[in-house]
């Protein structure tokens, strides 16, 4: 089933706007992730797609036809809640039999069913509880494993493996993917972590305050990122940006670092219009560490360091200019140090006023 | 500042040991994070720390002063909760300065620090807002700024950013970072995040079930832990643990049927661990189809693309077993792969250190 938002706006109240104009298709059997802060507005999308709340204005269709008048039960949607949402005076196992027991199917079958995707979400040794007596993280598997259990036109997680140890959430996000694929199901999952959109999704749709930001798959919004809050919110660490002006030479533009050094290169034709903010970017991999005063390269002082994870260096000695690159585990990098820095102009991404104008290196 | 050291440090609630006699050494100046899952002690010696809990036996030493006697408001320690715990009547300005109201400091000496502090913290704007108007990262500023303001000696952080999304998170890691840099506060950071702790602090005390595990800086906990508990917990993606028997004869070692040398360093290891045990081996350290000494047939499950690497799940029988690769590199579902391990980081345990509802 392909399903569609279309001009969907959500007001909650007077003046809170969950959700400004979407646009969305999601075709039959795709992975969707839906990607963005807290506020950004996923639940209130994957509630609309449910049929749980009505949108504002704007319509929900399924293989083109409206369904924004059909109630929920009828919409064969599977959804895990964030709140988990357990019946609690049932076991565990009579929580996941439910959904089966719903469609008359026999006992046997139920049991069957049960036991296999127990044993899939590592809860087959607590399926005689009561969710009381279930850790948060069993709870939420639990929840995953009540909304997966059965066939269902579309399937709405929302944030369901965001409470599990890391452990977990790795072997979860390998089941669900693999489990996706078998049956070709349409999935909606939303999340508040980069890592498992990029895991996870065919595509991906990023949120922002109620306005998507951008839809593609993971290369796209990783390496042609349609603005700086997609470039910043995407990846780990997330793409770095400089300040940059823009140096005339002929049809192309260099882009130069206020101390007068270039780190990136764009076609004139890119730059048109009221120019206030020229920025350009680079992923971590596009940066590369070399001796503070190697040929080509640009100073930059170590502001921190974390010994396994990211360092912040800020580049010609400007605060506020900088750049992030995985620390190197063989501890040579000291904060307050000078060290030089590389810049691979024929990857970087080149944004005026905040939204990308220009990719360089076409391959993704 | 202050160094701090816990002797046979106790904490028991009722007949429950939450803090069984630990024990370690933490300089002045150093950033050291308390690491485990919930219910392991890690909050408790905290508390015992700042002295919001008394302490059931051991002693607690402020540069090399017993403490234990001494009350939480005179211990000069501040403390910042996952809760900000705002005053929501109040202004930015009147929270930050609340603390030094309360020790009756003069006025101009406390809107001198206020700014100061304000400023650092990048809340200079925000002074005026009341905490409804702001976001979960400036009230997490305001938190942090309101337990700084009073210079303390030792300074708490309790899962100071664990609800924060990702770019907040990255944000206020750089931040907490650059404070410690700046100011050599004593800091001791509280979370059951690995990877806050890995990246934050000088050093790692890892907990679980009231006891100490290990101690150590984030690259000896990442490469050579000490134990099944603290192998598992630290590391995301996390480690590979692999089932093996061990041939004593042939110095080699059985996973799921398939027959590996054991590299000469491990041969020590294995013999004292016994016929059973469990290798243990990093995402990082596994290769697809490079020629090495210790490959292993395997079968691709799933390739997550995350683009700057790739995380490929493949089956050795019935062990998965997870793969950090080169983007380019994205073999099928279903696919045969060789795996090589690197025998440099192959690790070995005893089977029996697996706590009955660990789950590998």
């Amino acid at each position: 089933m392909t399903y569609a938002l279309e001009n969907i706006w959500k007001r909650y109240g007077l003046t809170t706007l969950a959700l400004k104009n979407i646009n969305l298709t999601i075709p039959d059997e795709e992975f969707l992730v839906i990607y963005g802060p807290a506020g950004a507005g996923k639940s209130s999308a994957l509630n609309i797609l449910a049929g749980i709340a009505k949108p504002t204005s704007g319509d929900v269709l399924r293989n083109g036809q409206s369904i924004i008048f059909v109630p929920p039960e009828k919409r064969n949607a599977a959804m895990a809640f964030e709140n988990y949402a357990l019946y609690s005076h049932l076991s565990v196992f009579e929580n996941l039999a439910f959904p089966l027991r719903a469609r008359h199917m026999p006992d046997k079958e139920v049991a069957e069913r049960v036991t296999a995707m127990a044993e899939m979400m590592g809860i087959a040794h607590v399926t005689d509880r009561r969710p009381g007596f279930l850790s948060g993280g069993q709870r939420q598997r639990v929840a995953l494993a009540r909304a997966i259990i059965r066939p269902a036109d579309i399937y709405l997680l929302d944030e369901p493996i965001g409470h599990l140890d890391a452990k977990l959430r790795h072997r979860m996000r390998a089941e669900l993917k693999a489990l996706a694929e078998d049956r070709k199901s349409t999935v909606v999952f939303t999340t508040t972590s980069s890592r498992e959109a990029l895991a996870l999704g065919d595509r991906v749709a990023v949120f922002n305050a109620g306005k998507l930001e951008q839809v593609g798959t993971p290369a796209e919004i990783y390496h042609r990122p349609a603005n700086t809050f997609v470039a910043t919110f995407v990846g780990d660490p997330p793409m770095s940006l400089l300040d940059v002006v823009p140096q005339q030479n002929g049809d192309s533009v260099h882009l130069t670092l206020p101390g007068g050094r270039s780190i990136g290169e764009a076609p004139a034709s890119v730059l048109g219009g009221v120019i206030e903010a020229l920025q350009v970017g680079f992923r971590s991999r596009e940066i590369s560490l070399v001796d503070a005063g190697s040929p080509q390269s640009v100073s930059g002082m170590v502001a921190t360091t974390e010994q396994l994870g990211y360092s912040v260096i800020e580049v010609d000695g400007i605060a506020g200019q900088r750049v992030s690159i995985p620390t190197p585990t063989d501890g040579s990098l000291k904060a307050g140090e000078t060290v030089g820095l590389k810049f691979d102009g024929s990857a970087s991404h080149v944004f005026v006023n905040q939204r990308a104008v220009f990719h360089a290196g076409g391959a993704f | 500042m202050a160094s701090i050291k816990a002797e046979n440090l106790t904490k028991t609630y009722g007949l429950f040991p939450a803090v069984r006699s630990i024990e370690f050494d933490i300089a002045d100046g150093e950033f050291v994070a308390i690491l485990g899952p919930s219910g392991c002690g890690k909050s408790s010696t905290m508390r015992m720390i700042a002295g919001l809990e008394t302490i059931s036996g051991g002693t607690i030493l402020f540069d090399g002063r017993p403490v234990n006697e001494i009350r939480a408001r005179d211990r000069n320690v501040a403390m910042s909760f996952e809760s900000y715990a705002l005053y929501s009547t109040i202004t930015v300005r009147k929270n930050i300065a609340f603390p030094l109201d309360c020790a009756g400091m003069p006025r101009l000496e406390i809107e001198r620090r206020v700014s100061e502090i304000a400023e650092k913290m990048e809340l200079t704007e925000l002074l005026d807002a009341m905490p409804s108007a702001l976001s979960s990262g400036q009230s997490q500023r305001v938190g942090l700024a309101r337990a700084l303001v009073r210079n303390p000696s030792v300074f708490l952080l309790d899962e100071p950013i664990s609800h924060l999304d990702t770019r907040q998170r990255y944000r206020m890691r750089r931040f907490i970072k650059s404070l410690h840099q700046e100011y050599a506060y004593t800091m001791i950071y509280v979370t059951h995040d690995q990877e806050e702790a890995m990246a934050l602090a000088d050093r790692v005390i890892v907990m679980s079930d009231g006891a100490i595990q290990q101690i150590g800086t984030p690259y000896e906990i990442y490469t050579k832990p000490k134990n099944l508990f603290v192998a598992g917990f630290v590391g995301e993606p996390p480690m590979n643990f692999l089932p093996y028997e061990y041939d004593h004869a042939g110095e080699t070692i059985v996973i799921e049927g398939q027959v590996l040398g054991l590299p000469e360093a491990l041969r020590a290891d294995a013999a004292m661990i016994g016929p059973e045990g469990l290798a243990a081996v990093r995402p990082g350290f596994v290769s697809i189809g490079v020629g090495s000494s210790v490959t292993l047939d395997a079968t691709v499950f799933i390739t997550e693309a995350l683009q700057d690497h790739n995380l490929v799940y493949a089956d050795i029988g019935d062990t998965r077993v997870c793969v950090e690769t080169a983007p380019e590199m994205t073999p099928r579902r279903g696919e045969a792969v060789k795996l090589a391990i690197d025998p440099d980081h192959l690790l070995l345990f005893p089977r029996d250190q697996l706590a009955s509802d660990t789950e590998l």
